[in-house]
């Protein structure tokens, strides 16, 4: 179970972002400790220096009672699970976190209000103990609503894990045992085979062509062989060591187990992930803001009326009541639940577009991204090597290197092409899996390495069936690939039937392969190698090398039959027939492609004012390549290296600030200071980071936003996931994508695309601006409804507007409205434009409060509601003048004959069925001024005229509070008094604010920068 | 972040002395934000003082637009008690009931027959005292016809100081509520008080006497025209005696207006045409 173990721990990573528990110091040691370079010594040891160091036996390994011992001693061989979180404790985070705190203050404050009336009053008015009742249920919901959708997101995390048990062959007492992965210890002999996941960290004692894939681990993409040899002082780089985890691809391999479980590099990696802090999504702490910007205004108001109600007579517990009140009334009933809405809509959205997002919260972080931090393998490449170019005829041909085979193609017609695609076919042991024929070509499997697999699929797909080609070709003789000679060949009959010479290929390394030949094919017609044709080939060879490409010579020759009749015995290990003298026939070099789909998205984060850094374990030459193909690295920036080639000078006297582009190697990285580290992340904007360890990724990611950007990190490998979890935002690979990296991202692009972040971007913008408008107009209505309680408590006047109706304007009307904000499109391209400035850039600022509050509110709401109030109840006998200071007399329920302007005498029930009609009137007059408010929150500089009005929803949404409000006023239980009139007395407040608005807005666009912008452009 | 930088940082919000900037803002700056926001106001209280005006101007001066509240007009009793509607007094204990007295002397002086007489016309009773206005011109001011305090007789505490409370016989006036252009009763018929004990009290409450007879208001004193066009109009009141009610218990009553055209009003309302209080008398 050592592997299903070890995927627990993957599951367990679920990333809970708001971990802030300060950690000890020594947690903090740990770390940094972690963050350092594996300290692996093992692989400069001689053979028997690592056995005396386990006591072990290079032939008969472990004794049993040792392995127990050691077992015992260090422990299972499985990552450590990290603690994992609870279900309720995720619940609780959801009902307790970020905007719920101001909704449960504000329920707690209206149960003591309540409990403060039912102790002092005889027949305490119910409103208090409704609305905490109600503040109550909404924040439950919500957290509901949040915490299905999270699981929902997990949920589908959980289908990515695979959890096959692994098994190990160990030799323990000279005997080889199948035992469970889980029980090996350090010191044992373990035997690997192709297919084989490694067990543990191998020091490799002996090896028959054994080829490990480590591209989990460090995103290089090419097995690497494996030999007893150290290569290598970095214990990532040398030959001799194998990493737990990753997969050995073909051969066999012997060696010592010299570290398991959480200390392997590894689990080192794991541990560092699951043990990293992130700081809040940038939308948390702009929520955070809002609450203090809402708390301060409340506790203001709250205070301003205390003191003023202290001072008018009030006794202090009615003053603490109104106190209590005034800040409950600012608490945004709804705003907890649109703005979950409003997140989970894009993210729905997001899905659609193959975005994943797995925290709501997220949703936006992508649109505040300033940096992408994207990881090369698999990411911006195809994850395959493709041929890419040939050489041949003394001139370089393109393949054609796109995902669906659109680009354009090379002359087949030459027969130097035909010689050089039977050579690649025959001259290659990688075939097609079986069973694949319906799939395109590019989609088969193929059992074999990369390069091989890549010369199959380019002349399968440029000269059909390689494997009838091979049937008329049968295969003699083979020596395969193998570092010393650096070439592989094969002898193979003739497709002639008549012709009973046999035809030698060869493919290699291309100065190997040159040296072997004497002639050189062009047009089909042999010719003597001479200088010339020497020098041609060194030029195309450094060309396609300097494309950061793998080249790869070919060579053919047909054997005279009268040296090698038929039947002729060839001895590949006693070479016995003729290698030199060959004929050359042409190079052809590979890489792994960028998508197709890369370069335009990386052009449109450019104009979006984000950075894209290139982040990869891979060679810097083919970085750069790649950096170069898809735009990281723009046409005409140069780097410092390429500086000095140009002027001839030495890279020392290059001025690095003249430089724009920059490769950095990981070994450099290594050596340099936090200083020099925010210097290169500075000075040059376009950054290639090559040959980068886990750590190196972190530390990168770390200097970003030690420089304020907010980071977004791709990446699909192990390698990835310690950058990812760090990142504001961690973007990991839905198809490609180790679990580790899923577990620690915070979303998953399904389709494996970096264009698809692009996407992202755009709808996490469109959000952010959404989510003003939404607040922004949820807030509008947020001030009238303490007006009339502010005036109530002042002047004495019945009661304009009750909580209920409060409560129906805040959880009824405005929902659907607030919430079709976020449906609204772009005013402007936003993906032109800077990404914002998480310090300057607030969701709520000053002036989105002082426009809300101070002006259109006043304006429209506050004037509008009152009207209709005064307008009521003077047409029913009170006027104006009456009804200041009348409020005493008027709620006391034993005055039952209330004089009123006109002389006639009115009972408790009557003037208070008067009272609610004035409450619906207000309400409906607010609901009147929210169909001019939801238009003018539309937009924040354009006109409504230019912008249109083709949000269905929120057509939709006008109708829907029209009715709901015509259902409120005109249903039967509510008893209301006669009369329609109160439908208008708020529009002309309605189309004043409309107005005004528009004359702000035409201002703002007329003089940019000016004051009208600087006051008032939220 | 030491809790100094932060302090440093509220103290330069406050006053930045750099930049001279009060809160974020120089001097200029809030002028500007200022006077914006004085005009805006100004601005708008105009608009609202000029809607209201203009609401104010389709309003008529001597009848209200709306009176469907008012179709059940409500009934209220004299003596009232602060909050509630209960009568509660000791005979033996003066300070008990003096209070109840006083409050009716207090509300019966308006009617002392000097008074009416010399504000009020005697009108002709058992018909309404109609005072139409003649198209657009306004038969102002209304003249209102005599309530005298001796119609209420042995409730009118002329003979009796004391409204009979000190002896257990105590007096409830009732009255009903104003409304404008009312015309309560039918066909002659005027409208009329009528009380009984809820229905487990129906055997102790005794004998009653209503004052005027029959606790009819009479038809003369409507319809009523309005605070501004009637000024002295004076509300008709019905009294009503317990001759020998039950003592040392509580006794709960309800008192209605008997019209045809005044509808029963809403089971909500608990003083539409109908008026309930609790009286209890204690003597040992």
């Amino acid at each position: 179970m050592g592997y299903g173990r070890s995927d627990s721990y993957r599951v367990a990573t679920t990333q809970d972002k708001d971990d802030r528990s300060p950690k000890k110091k020594k947690g903090a040691k740990d770390m940094d400790d972690l963050k350092k370079e594996v300290p692996i010594t093992e692989h400069k040891m001689s053979i028997e220096e690592v056995c005396r160091k386990y006591q072990t036996d290079i032939v008969q390994g472990l004794t049993n009672a040792k392995a127990a011992e050691y077992l015992i001693r260090d422990g299972p061989n499985a990552l450590t699970p990290p603690p994992t979180t609870p279900e309720w404790v995720k619940f609780c985070r959801q009902l307790f976190g970020g905007f719920s705190v101001l909704l449960w203050t504000g329920a707690i404050l209206c149960f003591l209000a309540y409990a403060i009336q039912a102790a002092t009053e005889d027949d305490p008015a119910g409103d208090n103990l409704y609305l905490g009742i109600v503040l109550t249920a909404v924040v439950v919901i919500t957290g509901c609503f949040s915490y299905f959708q999270e699981a929902k997101s997990s949920k589908i995390m959980e289908s990515f894990k695979n959890m096959v048990p692994q098994q190990a062959l160990v030799i323990r007492e000279g005997e080889k045992v199948q035992i469970n992965a889980e029980e090996v210890v350090g010191g044992d002999l373990v035997e690997v085979k192709g297919g084989d996941r490694i067990p543990a960290d191998i020091r490799v004692v002996s090896a028959h062509g054994c080829k490990v894939d480590n591209s989990s681990l460090t995103g290089e993409s090419e097995p690497q062989s494996r030999s007893p040899d150290c290569t290598h002082d970095n214990p990532l780089e040398t030959r001799n060591i194998a990493f737990f985890s990753t997969n050995c691809v073909e051969g066999t391999a012997r060696g010592i187990v010299i570290c398991t479980g959480d200390n392997t590099v590894m689990g080192r990696i794991a541990t560092l992930t699951s043990g990293l802090e992130t700081g809040k999504t940038p939308i948390a702490k702009e929520i955070e803001h809002f609450i203090h910007i809402i708390t301060g205004v409340a506790v203001f108001l709250g205070l301003t009326f205390f003191i003023l109600a202290i001072v008018l007579g009030y006794s202090w517990l009615e003053a603490v009541i109104f106190l209590i009140g005034i800040i409950v009334a600012n608490v945004p009933e709804g705003l907890l639940a649109t703005v979950t809405v409003c997140l989970t809509l894009t993210a729905k959205r997001m899905a659609k577009k193959n975005c994943l997002v797995k925290n709501l919260e997220a949703v936006e972080t992508l649109g505040s991204t300033s940096t992408i931090c994207s990881d090369k393998t698999g990411t911006l490449t195809q994850n395959r090597m493709t041929v890419a170019h040939m050489w041949f005829d003394n001139q370089i041909h393109e393949a054609d290197t796109t995902e669906d085979q659109s680009g354009a193609s090379f002359d087949k017609s030459s027969i130097t092409w035909i010689s050089l695609a039977r050579v690649a076919a025959l001259c290659n042991r990688a075939q097609f899996k079986a069973g694949q024929d319906q799939l395109p070509i590019l989609k088969r499997d193929v059992a074999g390495d990369a390069s091989e697999s890549a010369l199959l699929k380019c002349i399968e797909l440029s000269c059909g069936s390689v494997r009838a080609m091979r049937d008329r070709n049968k295969k003699v003789a083979e020596i395969p690939f193998n570092s010393t000679n650096k070439y592989q060949l094969s002898v193979h009959e003739t497709e002639d039937l008549n012709d009973n010479r046999y035809l030698l290929v060869m493919k290699g390394a291309p100065e190997r392969v040159l040296e072997c030949c004497s002639t050189i094919l062009v047009q089909g017609k042999e010719q003597p190698l001479d200088e010339e044709l020497k020098e041609a080939f060194q030029n195309a060879y450094m060309e396609l090398g300097g494309l950061g490409e793998r080249v790869l010579g070919f060579c053919h020759v047909l054997l005279p039959e009268d040296q090698y009749p038929k039947g002729f015995a060839f001895d590949t290990d006693d070479v016995n027939f003729q290698t030199k003298d060959l004929c050359f026939v042409g190079l052809m070099s590979m890489i792994d492609p960028p998508r197709a789909a890369v370069p335009d998205a990386v052009g449109k984060c450019r104009s979006a004012g984000i950075k894209v850094i290139m982040v990869t374990g891979d060679h810097p030459i083919t970085a750069k390549a790649i950096a170069k193909g898809v735009g990281i690295i723009s046409e005409g920036n140069e780097t410092v290296e390429d500086i000095a080639a140009r002027l001839n000078i030495p890279v020392s006297q290059v001025n690095p600030r003249d430089a724009k582009a920059c490769v950095c190697h990981g070994t450099d990285l290594k050596d340099l200071s936090q200083d020099q580290m925010d210097d290169i992340l500075r000075n040059h904007t376009e950054i290639v980071f090559a040959r980068t360890s886990p750590q190196q990724k972190l530390i990168i990611v770390e200097g970003c936003q030690r420089l304020g950007a907010i980071v977004a990190v791709t990446g699909d490998g192990v390698n990835d996931s310690p950058a990812l979890k760090k990142a504001d935002i961690g973007v990991a690979m839905g198809i490609s994508g180790s679990d580790v990296s899923k577990q620690a991202a915070d979303m998953i692009l399904l389709d494996d695309n970096f264009a698809s972040i692009v996407t992202g971007v755009e709808e996490g913008r469109l959000i952010f601006d959404n989510l003003k408008k939404s607040i922004a107009y949820t807030l509008t209505s947020n001030i009238p409804e303490i007006t009339p309680f502010l005036l109530f408590i002042i002047v004495n006047i019945p009661l304009p507007l009750g909580t209920i109706t409060i409560l129906c304007i805040d959880l009824g009307t405005d929902m659907v409205p607030a919430i079709s904000l976020a449906y609204e499109a772009a005013e402007s391209d936003i993906m032109k434009r800077q990404p914002r400035n998480p310090f300057r850039d607030k969701l709520v600022n000053e002036r989105l409060i002082s426009i809300a509050y101070g002006q259109i509110v006043t304006a429209g709401f506050a004037l509008g509601g009152f009207f209709a109030y005064f307008v009521i109840l003077a047409e029913n006998g009170f006027l104006p003048t009456t009804l200041v200071g009348i409020r005493l007399n008027w709620d006391d329920r034993s005055c039952n004959d209330l004089e009123d302007t006109y002389g006639q005498q009115w009972t408790y029930e009557q003037r208070k069925i008067v009272e609610f009609t004035c409450h619906t009137a207000f309400f409906v007059s607010i609901v009147v001024v929210q169909w001019a408010d939801v238009i003018i929150c539309k937009t924040r500089r354009n006109s409504v005229f230019q912008q249109g009005m083709r949000n269905k929803i929120l057509i939709f949404g006008l109708f829907e509070e029209t009715a709901l409000a015509a259902f409120l006023s005109y249903c039967p239980v509510t008893h209301v008094s006669h009369g329609n009139l109160w439908w208008f007395c708020a529009f002309p407040y309605s189309f004043l604010i409309f107005v005004y608005d528009e004359v702000r807005k035409l201002l703002i666009r007329r003089n940019p920068g000016g004051w009208v912008e600087r006051e008032t452009y939220y | 972040m030491s809790k100094d930088g932060e302090k440093s940082g509220w103290k330069e919000y406050i006053w930045n002395p750099r930049t001279r900037e009060f809160m974020g803002r120089t001097a200029s700056s809030w002028g500007l934000i200022l006077l914006f926001y004085v005009v805006f106001y100004i601005f708008l209280a105009g608009l609202f003082a000029l809607t209201m005006y203009v609401m104010l101007q389709t309003l008529d001066d001597y009848k209200p637009t709306w009176q469907d509240r008012l179709a059940t007009p409500g009934m209220v009793i004299r003596p009232k008690s602060d909050e509630t509607y209960e009568i509660v007094y000791d005979t033996r204990n003066t300070e008990t009931w003096d209070l109840y007295a006083q409050a009716l002397d207090k509300f019966l002086t308006p009617y002392n027959n000097s008074l009416q007489t010399e504000k009020n016309k005697e009108c002709t009773p058992d018909e309404y005292f109609l005072q139409e206005d003649t198209g657009d011109v306004k038969n102002n001011p209304k003249r209102s016809c005599q309530f005298n305090r001796t119609i209420l007789e042995a409730c009118s505490g002329i003979n009796d100081r004391y409204y009979g409370y000190q002896i257990g016989q105590p007096c409830i006036i009732i009255k009903l509520n104003r409304v404008i252009g009312m015309l309560p009763g039918k066909d002659g018929q005027a409208p009329f008080v009528t009380c009984a004990a809820k229905r487990e009290d129906t055997d102790k409450i005794g004998e009653m006497v209503y004052f005027p007879p029959n606790g009819i208001f009479n038809l003369m004193y409507y319809p009523y025209y309005g605070k501004k066009a009637q000024v002295n109009y004076s509300q008709p009141l019905v009294a009503v005696k317990f001759l020998n009610i039950t003592t040392n218990e509580d006794v709960n009553i309800e008192c209605r207006i008997n019209a045809t055209n005044i509808p029963i009003g809403s089971e909500r309302d608990k003083f539409a045409g109908r008026v309930s209080f609790k009286l209890r008398i204690n003597t040992k």
